[in-house]
């Protein structure tokens, strides 16, 4: 609670606000804005203006990636008040019709979190930048001068000595954007790129070698282009360009692709995933690949997986067991599933059950809490699929279903692999718990002597390919049926539990070897493993297969943020499976939204194909992903350097320990959007030290909206706009049952200032950034003709507009799915509820410009509205949902059969599995026993965010600093009481500090609370306090001071000790499947101080 | 900078077509508006599906409140329901009246209080927001020594911004600690910046009023007032539309077919320190 200070003994008049304003005024922070009167008359009743339609803009929230509706409410032009948007599902239950006017929906307020009412201190944060900031001193040193926009654009363009004033590095030279971007014709891109697959694709050592002279032979001309002759398949130096975001949304997504790829050329566009549950959503994409005809390779493979991930659908529900889940405070997210739990937990509809070391506010609520040992939740799983089979408690004729035809005619939307049988190789290993043979591949037809069959495949240009399919197999009755399975006619149902031999091949169903799996423990061994009671996994085993399809597990990091994240993934999407849950009211959903990007046929606006010059970069990328290191040019034996994800992407804490190691190349200038991986990442002192080293990155130019953690350490940081400034495609998240588009749109003046790129005015923003550089350059894709077809691309609306006109056409190609044109009264309110915003944001002729005129009408009814969101009663299909995942969900990955550990050089399991915490070794980590007693966990409170929230002065209030969490049982055995200062050390931070190179060295410290609601030998901190920049500090810009605010830095942020991995030395632990980091797997010591 | 200052005039042509309620602020006082009668307010919610609205608590209250508001005054007993078993600790309610209301630091109409109960693994938290009572027999208005804080007729216990001294009695007085004093504190004072969104007027008892010290509220009392402005406007109070967990209910308890009458008249209904005889008009359902 906040404490009252002393009343301030001289009033502060306004005139004073106007001279602190002015005091800093050109430099930082919002400028001051107009405001009313206050100084008229206040006696007289005034009118309530807030809920007027005048003086709203319906937009999206990002304080944290929720992305909940927002109604922005404005008092001439100042945003005062943000709530929650009553068209949208997230922030009302059930939301409003759509065809709702915008002066009835005006008067309805929906619900939205206190971060999203806080919104309003995250635009108007005293501390944000509004002119470039380029680094005046050292590194991290917090020495900064302001400069021009076009000059800081020239500088970062063209190279040079610009750095000459800084000591050290009077002769540094830096290499400009325009250095870097040397391959530029988009036919040899692609020419190479597959010259280089054919490298990749040849088996032997000779024959590779000799693709390689064929390849400088053929391109003799552009080797000097190449980032290494030898090794052509690292692309070309435009790959030196490397891009790294945090939170990056639909539209904004697009724009900074098409500079940095397909007009750049660059493979390295790379995002924070893995930081967040890279390995919920890459056991997804394999979990979704389907075994189908592949348009580009022109033959059958596994692929079309999607990036995606599930959760339940707490609308429909009777049982929902969470687990590292928490949707009261954060999970994709409160606003929207918060209701649906406590009105199911009132009405008496649903009972859940929380699996989580610590009593969260979730789990205060629950029928039961777990609170399980961290790194066990895979066993618990497993144990619970033991108990489901054994009890025969799965849905038999779900799981009977191998392919399409037979889910069909069960009116089931997906169907697994359960049933299909798996080959059993002779070679040693025991992955399956079987003796002497491990699953490997499925059985095909072609081994019982059956002929592939012959299928053509039209293209999508119309050209008919043949192919052959060897087809699957699953055993019914005694007998080998052979299906292909998407088969929509012929029905295949096969036995469930098959242990037998055909034609001489040993085979065993999927469910046969994930039922071993799951019995390699008994259930006590399963129990003790997790630390939980048998009983309660018994009683939440019965409750979960009490509820026919209204009952499903939901997990999130507590899941996958672990070195076994990616198996912990998949078994409990496993027991899922086990009851048919998916597609189905109260299980397992997906999200849908309306295409923005105009992929879709019929589209007015295809933003990808308008390009008039595209290239598809091609090359190793630095994170080594997607791509097996067995077939590269630099596969050295085991173990690899580093190592190689070839089941995920976007692997955050990779990139810059491989820029570090120079593996598997060097980089020459690094842009970092929206992002903080020192603050972010497990281990982030190990980030931080390769953002601070000027010689393995030369040229770090940060995008943010104020001096961050890890922008801190910049060259330049470009001003951005906040979230309420502009335009972006938020998109949805599984447990979201409507199909939607939320659209984030500007809805007050900038507060950065403005500049100009192709004779156009525009705030400061990274959109700016790229359009100005590509002017300079002369990169295409941008400026006039930008489009091709000879559409110009000058400003952001001339993007963000058309991508709004495709949400509004809809996505059937006949346009059936528009929405209504806006009527004159709406187009009235749209134009004066943005009366107030300038007109470098707001110019209505050009916005009308940006797209034809027919569809004019339709983007002012999706702009009134905030986006396009489905009615309430549209998400239904009987007892189903309507927006059906409706394919094939794996739960034996074949896939992995063939794919090797870059570190071991020994294979991954391709089925649910319980792995020990371990290292990239794959040994396991013994820091207990020396003495770092206690496992360190992280979570988060509703009053922070990741790492963004701090600015937010009435979120303070609520949770001024953070806490080290422990049990009263560890509390007393430590000698630590309430309150008592603690340094947290671990085997690899023995010392327990934040070492930020030239901003010194901080002790990770902060205050104990003792609490009964966390598993003893478990101790918690919430992430988003400690900061050591973000305006907690003082910097230097221009020779002056800008003094730090001291509640900013507050509290505790220990991700520096977390586990460094012993033998990559530069980065945390991680999860070499699917990515993800390990958030929860280190020990820690308390020292008291 | 260009002008885009909103005039008196344009305030006053607002407020017209808005046609608000006869509702006033001040017993003894009336207001120019007074006349205007009862008719509908902005919202109208007739034109929503029936079945949508049925479902919805939010709508079903503002449907609810509407109906009140036609009303006379008199005839009006807001009340609220904090149902426990709803409310998850989020205190998206504390803040949503921040901003409605621009409370400074130090002032906080909403709090809600997070308490652990039990002992390891048996253990469970149990969250509380504590609003102003709205008690029958507020014992913080009999202490004002200039009559500032009153009951209304419709019961939402107000103070006087204008006849306030600042001295504090009530705040002492009340055995809920609901009210606080304004000290005039800016969150972003000592920033490079103070922001114009702490100093905007805002709309309590539907007047405005700017921050600016030596001019009340700063220096005297202030408390949860149902948010009077925004419910004659014939929305709901701030704290029970942003609700996420959906566990703050409000409406006029005089009026049989609201949702609260329904609450109120359950078994596990219940009030703060009935004991006192101050008989709040927010309730609790704790389980």
């Amino acid at each position: 609670m906040e404490k009252t200070r002393a009343f301030l003994e001289k009033p502060l008049s306004r005139k004073k606000f106007l001279q602190l304003s002015g005091a800093t005024g050109a430099l930082l922070g919002a400028g001051l804005m107009e405001s009313r009167d206050v100084l008229a008359d206040n006696k007289k009743e005034v009118s309530y203006d807030l809920n007027k339609a005048k003086n709203i803009i319906n937009s999206v929230c990002l304080q944290c990636n929720t992305g909940c509706s927002i109604k922005v409410k404005l008092l001439d032009g100042i945003c005062v008040k943000i709530d929650g948007n009553p068209y949208s599902p997230w922030t009302m239950w059930p939301h409003i019709p759509y065809k709702t006017s915008i002066n009835e929906s005006a008067a309805i307020d929906g619900h939205i979190c206190p971060k999203g009412q806080s919104g309003i201190q995250t635009l108007y944060d005293p501390y944000r930048i509004r002119k470039v900031l380029k680094r005046a001193g050292k590194r991290g040193e917090n020495k900064w001068v302001s400069m021009p926009f076009e000059e800081a654009v020239k500088e970062i363009v063209n190279g040079g000595k610009l750095f000459s004033n800084v000591a050290g590095e009077e002769n540094r030279v830096i290499e400009g954007l325009k250095d870097i971007w040397v391959l530029r014709d988009p036919k040899v891109f692609k020419e190479m790129s597959a010259d280089i697959k054919e490298i990749w694709h040849a088996k032997e050592k000779d024959e590779k070698q000799k693709k390689i002279q064929e390849f400088r032979e053929k391109y003799k001309e552009h080797l000097d282009k190449l980032i290494d002759p030898e090794h052509p398949d690292f692309g070309p130096k435009n790959n030196q360009l490397l891009w790294i975001h945090g939170r990056l949304k639909g539209g904004r997504s697009e724009f900074f692709k098409r500079f940095i790829q397909d007009s750049f050329g660059s493979t390295n566009f790379h995002g924070h995933t893995t930081v967040c549950q890279g390995s919920l959503y890459f056991t997804g994409k394999a979990m979704s690949d389907q075994f189908d005809f592949d348009e580009k390779d022109k033959k059958a493979k596994w692929g079309a997986g999607k990036k995606f991930y599930w959760q339940g659908d707490l609308s429909g529900a009777e049982f929902v067991i969470f687990v590292g889940a928490s949707p009261f405070e954060a999970n994709y997210g409160p606003p929207y599933r918060s209701n649906k739990l406590t009105e199911g937990m009132v009405s008496g509809r649903l009972k859940y059950a929380v699996v989580d070391p610590r009593l969260s506010k979730t789990a205060a609520k629950a029928w039961k809490w777990l609170p399980i040992k961290p790194g066990a939740e895979g066993a618990l799983a497993l144990a619970m699929i033991s108990w489901v089979i054994e009890n025969k408690r799965y849905d038999a004729t779900y799981l009977a279903n191998a392919n399409k035809a037979a889910a069909k005619s069960d009116k089931e939307p997906t169907w697994s692999n359960g049933c299909w049988l798996v080959k059993m190789s002779a070679a040693g290993g025991s992955a399956s718990g079987g003796k002497d043979s491990k699953p490997g591949e499925f059985l095909r037809a072609s081994d019982l002597g059956i002929e592939k069959t012959k299928k053509t495949k039209t293209l999508k240009d119309g050209t008919e390919v043949e192919y052959e399919f060897d087809n699957f197999v699953c055993y019914s009755n005694g007998q080998a049926v052979t299906f292909y399975p998407n088969d929509s006619e012929t029905s295949a149902e096969g036995d469930l539990f098959v242990d037998t031999e055909v034609n001489g091949i040993k085979v065993k169903s999927a469910l046969t070897l994930i039922r071993e799996e799951a019995q390699r423990y008994s259930l006590e061994g399963w129990a003790k493993l997790c630390g939980l009671d048998v009983e309660d996994i018994i009683a939440v085993s019965q409750e979960f297969t009490s509820h026919g399809k209204r009952a499903c597990a939901d997990i999130h990091r507590g899941v996958s943020q672990h070195t076994n994240g990616f198996y912990n993934v998949l078994a409990w999407y496993t027991l899922n499976l086990l009851i048919g849950n998916y597609d189905w009211q109260g299980g397992m959903s997906q999200a849908s939204t309306y295409d923005n990007a105009g992929e879709k046929e019929g589209k007015p606006y295809d933003m990808g194909k308008m390009h008039p010059k595209k290239i598809s970069p091609f090359g190793i990328s630095l994170i080594r992903h997607g791509v097996k290191y067995e077939e590269t040019t630099i596969f050295a034996g085991y173990p690899a350097k580093r190592p190689w994800f070839p089941m995920a992407s976007d692997v955050y804490q990779e990139i810059l320990p491989s820029v570090q190691d120079a593996y598997p190349y060097a980089i020459k200038a690094l842009i970092l959007y929206m992002g903080t991986p020192a603050y972010s990442l497990p281990a982030g002192q190990t980030q931080l030290n390769v953002l601070a080293d000027i010689n393995k990155l030369p040229l770090f130019i940060a995008s943010d909206i104020t001096i961050g953690e890890s922008s801190m350490y910049a060259d330049y940081i470009i001003p951005d706009l906040s979230y309420l400034e502009r335009w972006e495609f938020q998109g949805s998240h599984p447990s979201v049952i409507w199909k939607v588009q939320p659209v984030r749109q500007p809805a007050v003046s900038p507060i950065p200032e403005e500049v100009e790129a192709f004779g156009e005015r525009m705030p400061i923003s990274l959109e700016a950034f790229f359009l100005k550089a590509a002017e300079l350059i002369e990169l295409p894709g941008f400026g006039k003709g930008g489009f091709k077809g000879g559409l110009d691309l000058r400003r952001p609306e001339d993007y963000y507009l058309k991508m709004a006109a495709n949400v509004a056409f809809g996505d059937e190609k006949d346009g059936s799915k528009a929405v209504a044109d806006a009527d004159e009264a709406e187009i009235g309110a749209f134009i004066d509820s943005r009366r107030n915003l300038s007109k470098s944001v707001f110019d209505l002729e050009k916005w009308k410009q940006a797209v034809s005129p027919e569809l004019w009408r339709k983007v002012v009814y999706v702009l009134n509205r905030g986006g396009r969101f489905d009615d309430f009663e549209k998400a239904f299909d009987g007892k189903q949902l309507k927006n059906k995942y409706g394919k094939q969900a794996n739960m034996y990955l074949e896939k992995l059969v063939k794919i090797k550990n870059s570190i071991t050089g020994k294979g991954f399991p391709s089925l649910p599995v319980y792995l020990p915490i371990a290292d990239a070794q794959g040994n396991s980590l013994n820091d207990e026993k020396e003495g770092f007693d206690l496992n360190l966990i992280t979570y988060r409170e509703i009053a922070q965010c990741k790492s963004r929230t701090i600015s937010n002065y009435w979120l303070l209030g609520l949770l001024p600093e953070n806490f080290i969490l422990l049990n009263s049982q560890d509390a007393a055995r430590l000698g630590l009481k309430n309150g008592d200062k603690v340094k947290v050390t671990s085997k690899t931070n023995p010392e327990g500090i934040w070492d930020l190179k030239e901003a010194g060295t901080t002790p990770m410290e902060g205050r104990v609370k003792v609490i009964e609601g966390i598993r003893p030998g478990v101790t918690a901190f919430s992430l988003g306090h400690g900061h050591w920049a973000y305006g907690s500090r003082d910097v230097l810009v221009d020779g002056q001071r800008i003094a730090g605010d001291k509640r900013r830095g507050k509290g505790i942020h220990a991700n520096a000790a977390m586990r460094i991995d012993p033998y990559l030395k530069n980065t945390c632990l991680e999860d070499l499947v699917g990515a993800s980091v390990a958030f929860y797997d280190t020990y820690v010591k308390l020292v008291k101080v | 900078m260009k002008e885009k200052k909103m005039k008196r005039s344009d305030f006053l042509k607002l407020a017209a077509t808005a046609t608000v309620t006869g509702a006033f602020l001040k017993s003894g006082k009336t207001s120019a508006k007074e006349e205007i009668g009862a008719q509908a307010i902005e919202a109208d919610l007739s034109k929503l599906p029936r079945e949508i609205v049925y479902k919805n608590e939010l709508l079903r209250m503002q449907e609810d409140l509407l109906r009140a508001l036609k009303k006379p005054l008199k005839e009006r007993k807001w009340s609220m329901v904090l149902d426990l078993r709803r409310c998850i600790g989020c205190s998206a309610c504390t803040i949503a009246c921040k901003a409605e209301n621009v409370l400074p630091p130090g002032v906080v109409y909403r709090p809600v209080v997070d308490e652990e109960i039990g002992t390891y693994p048996k253990v469970t938290r149990r969250f509380i927001p504590r609003p102003c009572m709205q008690c029958e027999n507020p014992p913080c208005t009999p202490v004002c020594p200039v009559k500032a804080t009153h009951k209304r007729e419709d019961g939402i216990v107000v103070v006087d911004y204008e006849r306030c001294i600042g001295c504090r009695y009530c705040i002492t007085a009340c055995p809920y600690n609901a009210r606080s004093a304004d000290f005039g504190e800016v969150y972003t004072e000592g920033t490079p910046i103070v922001q114009d969104y702490e100093l905007r007027p805002n709309f309590e008892y539907k007047k405005e009023w700017p921050r600016k010290h030596g001019v009340s509220p700063i220096g005297n009392a202030r408390k949860c007032h149902f948010c009077i402005h925004r419910i004659e406007e014939g929305l709901l109070p701030a704290c029970v539309t942003t609700c996420i967990g959906g566990a703050t209910y409000f409406g006029d308890n005089n009026d049989t077919d609201s949702l609260v009458s329904d609450l109120i008249a359950r078994p596990n209904i219940t009030t703060l320190k009935s004991e006192l005889g101050t008989k709040p008009k927010v309730y609790y359902i704790w389980g």
